[in-house]
């Protein structure tokens, strides 16, 4: 009898902690994904699975795959695919890294509310971004210095916007590293001269204005026509098992979709 | 007789402490206690020399792996490329100025139009921002499936149009149109709607206009319009088999890295593929003959006048500055048949790269560079701003409360002072983003300010904001320490200057002040050192611009945003991989840093020490 209870005990403690382990979620990455998205899927999850508690952290999406490859996450979240060196990195490893692509973003060019340029041609972005075009008259506007606001390095959304905008140029050195998507709305509605990207669902800043790339209007009913638009990415650590897997799913089930068309993003099945 | 030797005697005071005296391990209580305290003193240099290790350990790997980076920029043919494409990037800024003079020359005759046409789209998009929520409504309603009630839908219309007819009543005349126009803009544009795709008449009449007027002026200007499409596209064919090239050199260098993660991967053969590059020399050659040719036509082609004077100075600037960027281009096609991708790179190379490199260039899809120079420039000049306000700040007020001031004054403005030390940087920040950020912005938009050389400035971010905020942190300690030197002064030299008939302002500024002169220096220092070493105020409010500070501005070059080594290293340090080259560039930034620090507060240490010689 007493040699039954110390049994049950210990498989209790045993037990215990792996469970623990199992119902939280670490997910690292992308701060275009982890600002809003995936914070308002747990929260959403969380009513519908119980009990799981959430670990969100979003420093760009390097820290996805750093945090991956060192079991520091159970989620990685990308708003790029990743890269040949960190696949390579995995499969040296011996892990299989998997991928879900679960929303598109779209990049949204903002200018000063003040500015009357309200068109630019995908080249001009190019030429502006690279530090070619150097004043706002070359492009049709009223003369003066173009002040050029990016995210930092390490941001997806500034890798990115190479490849889609720059052609994989580098970006120009009068261009200044903004912490995030809301600072340079605010650098931007503040600056006449301000020129930035932002992620879509930031793109209502006060004193900013949306410009239309070649005519096109980012929208999300025609997310692939409108030239910088990109999909985004979760990433796990071999085929998700348990939680990870119904986190997963639920990020693609209809309601999952509802949240990711609220907060900005298009879900990857209405994404045309 | 041989006495008995007489017995040993304990001293009287080891008697007397005789209980006290317990010792374990050969240690009392008093050695133990001793050694106690020793140790805590030594655990700061056992810290300061356990930092040392770590960042030497992650730092000192970066020279090899930079170089093994370069070798490879160098084998895989990239460094070719570039040779070419440095210079070449000139002529886009050569076509900036071109385009700006053209741009202001077309303005002449369109700027009228061009602003009815602005002020109009203003006033459109002013009505859709200030209407946004119930234009969504309507949207939403519109896509539903199934398609709502027309009741419901004809609700969402009304809500609509009256929240767009209260807007347009807000909106104020534009003094770009005329009364009748404006009128007629305004009935338009209440019946705005996302419903209707098409623009409100007097848009397009406007637009319209513009178009034509435009068209006018490219013809009334052809001569300088023409040019500047030569000049645009001379480099073209150049462009084109550049960018070949780039390709196949970016190909090699994947592949080179692919042979340095997997052992077993077979051997890249790199004389072959720069074989293959260098073979192309000829063409490349003829190619920038071309460009050379086509962009002194160009050249040529441009009139004497444009249509302003600022126009016609930008055009005497490119005639001055192509001959120069043109032979440039000359020099580099020689360069071409002397590089060999298998020349090595010296570690002096590596390190004349690093420390005296331009650009700081990361998570490149073409090449990164570590170079170190703009964040020093950054760190350096902000230091010496904050450093230029804060001293006289500082020094007049230790002088004044040590000097002057009662002992009532003293007790009131010492603590205020030596409290600004306890306000976190990281408030500080956000007090130079939200708040003096805009004041430095709205002051340098006063119109009789305007002779202040940089003013108006453009960026909100900027050196001086961020310098402002740093002399505030060093106030205290150079006040404090100012105070404490001046107390140094010896009461005698005092005394001294009283006996002579000296007045009090004559003592303090001849005889208090000179002998304090060096503590004062030390304070500076001191106050440099903790300047140098600040992170989140200059992440925050410096404006992030990685550049070398542009000092053809003048005194103005303080207004422009920059970069610094601590800002660098908190803003890059948290999502670089671990033990990669960039991850080692952020340590010896951070070696470079401590070094720096360390030589600061020698300084000021050698100071302190002539002063203490000058009061003996």
């Amino acid at each position: 009898m007493l040699s039954r209870w110390i049994i049950s005990t210990l498989t209790c403690l045993l037990v215990a902690p792996a469970i623990m382990a199992q119902s939280t979620l670490r997910i690292r990455g992308s701060d275009t994904l982890g600002a809003k998205l995936l914070p308002q899927l747990a929260e959403a999850f969380k009513k519908q699975a119980g009990k799981v508690s959430f670990d969100i952290a979003a420093e760009g999406s390097s820290t996805a795959f750093t945090n991956l490859a060192s079991g520091t996450a159970e989620i990685g979240m990308s708003s790029r695919k990743v890269k040949p060196e960190e696949g390579a990195e995995f499969r040296a490893k011996g892990r299989d890294l998997q991928e879900f692509e679960i929303a598109w973003d779209v990049i949204v060019l903002v200018v000063n509310k003040n500015n009357p340029v309200s068109d630019l041609k995908k080249k001009q972005v190019l030429q502006i971004f690279t530090g070619d075009i150097q004043d706002w008259s070359e492009v049709g506007g009223t003369p003066g210095q173009i002040s050029i606001y990016t995210r930092n390095t390490s941001s997806g959304t500034y890798k990115d916007f190479m490849g889609l905008a720059m052609r994989d140029r580098e970006y120009g050195a009068n261009s200044q590293k903004m912490a995030g998507n809301e600072q340079i709305a605010a650098e931007v509605g503040a600056n006449p001269n301000g020129i930035g990207y932002l992620g879509l669902a930031y793109a209502h800043a006060p004193g900013t204005k949306i410009v239309s790339i070649d005519g096109a209007l980012p929208s999300t009913a025609e997310v692939k026509k409108y030239p910088y638009a990109r999909p985004t990415f979760l990433y796990t650590n071999g085929t998700p098992t348990g939680t990870t897997k119904s986190f997963i799913d639920f990020c693609h089930s209809p309601p999952g979709e509802a949240i990711i068309t609220k907060v900005g993003f298009v879900p990857k099945s209405r994404a045309k | 007789m041989h006495d008995a030797p007489p017995p040993e005697r304990t001293p009287l005071s080891t008697l007397l402490l005789k209980s006290q005296r317990r010792t374990f391990l050969g240690v009392d209580k008093q050695k133990a206690i001793r050694s106690f305290f020793a140790l805590n003193s030594s655990a700061a240099i056992i810290v300061l020399a356990l930092i040392m290790i770590f960042l030497l350990r992650e730092g000192v790997d970066f020279l090899p792996t930079y170089r093994r980076e370069l070798t490879t920029y160098r084998k895989a043919g990239l460094e070719f490329c570039d040779l070419i494409s440095r210079p070449l990037a000139k002529h886009q800024q050569l076509c900036s100025r071109l385009r700006r003079a053209m741009s202001a020359s077309l303005n002449t005759i369109t700027q009228p139009a061009r602003l009815r046409r602005d002020a109009a789209y203003q006033q459109m998009r002013e009505v859709e921002e200030q209407t946004r929520l119930q234009r969504a409504v309507l949207t939403n309603q519109l896509a539903l499936i199934p398609a709502p009630t027309p009741e419901k839908l004809s609700a969402a219309r009304l809500e609509l149009r009256e929240a767009t007819r209260a807007a347009v009543n807000r909106l104020p005349a534009t003094p770009f149109l005329t009364p009748a126009e404006n009128k007629q803009l305004k009935r338009e544009l209440s019946l705005l709607s996302p419903e209707t795709a098409e623009l409100p008449v007097v848009l397009s009449l406007l637009s319209s206009a513009y178009i034509r007027v435009d068209q006018e002026a490219h013809q009334s200007f052809k001569p300088i319009v023409e040019a500047v499409e030569m000049f645009e596209t001379a480099p073209d064919s150049l462009h084109e088999l550049l960018d070949g090239l780039k390709k196949q050199a970016r190909a090699t260098k994947e592949l080179a890295l692919a042979e340095y993660a997997a052992a077993n991967h077979k051997p890249v053969d790199f004389s072959g593929r720069a074989a293959q590059m260098t073979s192309q020399i000829p063409e490349i050659s003829a190619r920038i003959a071309g460009y050379i040719s086509l962009a002194e036509k160009a050249s040529s082609a441009l009139p004497d006048r444009a249509g302003t004077a600022e126009a016609t100075e930008l055009l005497q600037e490119v005639r001055e500055l192509l001959p120069i960027h043109l032979g440039e281009m000359k020099s580099a096609a020689k360069l071409l048949p002397e590089w060999r991708h298998d020349k090595r790179v010296t570690y002096f190379q590596v390190v004349v790269a690093f420390f005296f490199g331009d650009a700081w260039i990361t998570n490149s899809s073409w090449q990164d560079f570590f170079g170190f120079v703009p964040l020093l420039a950054g760190s350096v000049l902000i230091a010496l701003i904050a450093v230029l306000i804060a001293t006289p700040l500082s020094v007049l007020a230790a002088i004044y409360t040590n000097q002057f001031a009662g002992a009532r004054e003293q007790d009131f403005i010492k603590p205020i002072i030596e409290f600004i030390q306890a306000i976190p940087s990281v408030v500080l920040g956000f007090i130079g983003i939200s708040l003096l950020g805009d004041v430095i912005k709205d002051v340098s938009e006063w119109s009789w300010l305007q002779w202040v050389p940089g003013f108006p400035i453009q960026e909100r971010l900027n050196m001086f904001n961020a310098a402002c905020l740093l002399a505030l942190m060093a106030l205290p300690t150079m006040y404090s320490l100012t105070e404490d030197a001046l107390n140094n002064v010896p009461r005698a030299y005092i005394d001294a200057s009283d006996a002579l008939g000296a007045t009090k302002l004559q003592t303090v500024f001849r005889v208090v002040v000179p002998a304090a002169r060096s503590g004062i220096a030390a304070a500076v220092l001191l106050g440099l050192g903790r300047v140098i070493g600040e992170t989140m105020v200059v992440l925050l409010v410096a404006g992030n611009r990685i550049a070398i500070p542009d000092f053809s501005a003048g005194p103005g070059v303080i207004f422009q945003p920059a970069h610094t080594l601590t800002g660098i290293i908190a803003q890059e340090l948290g999502e670089v991989s671990r033990g990669s080259s960039h991850w080692q560039a952020l340590f010896m930034v951070g070696i470079v840093l401590f070094v720096i620090s360390l030589l600061v507060n020698w300084c000021a240490r050698a100071f302190v020490r002539r002063f203490e010689l000058s009061k003996s």
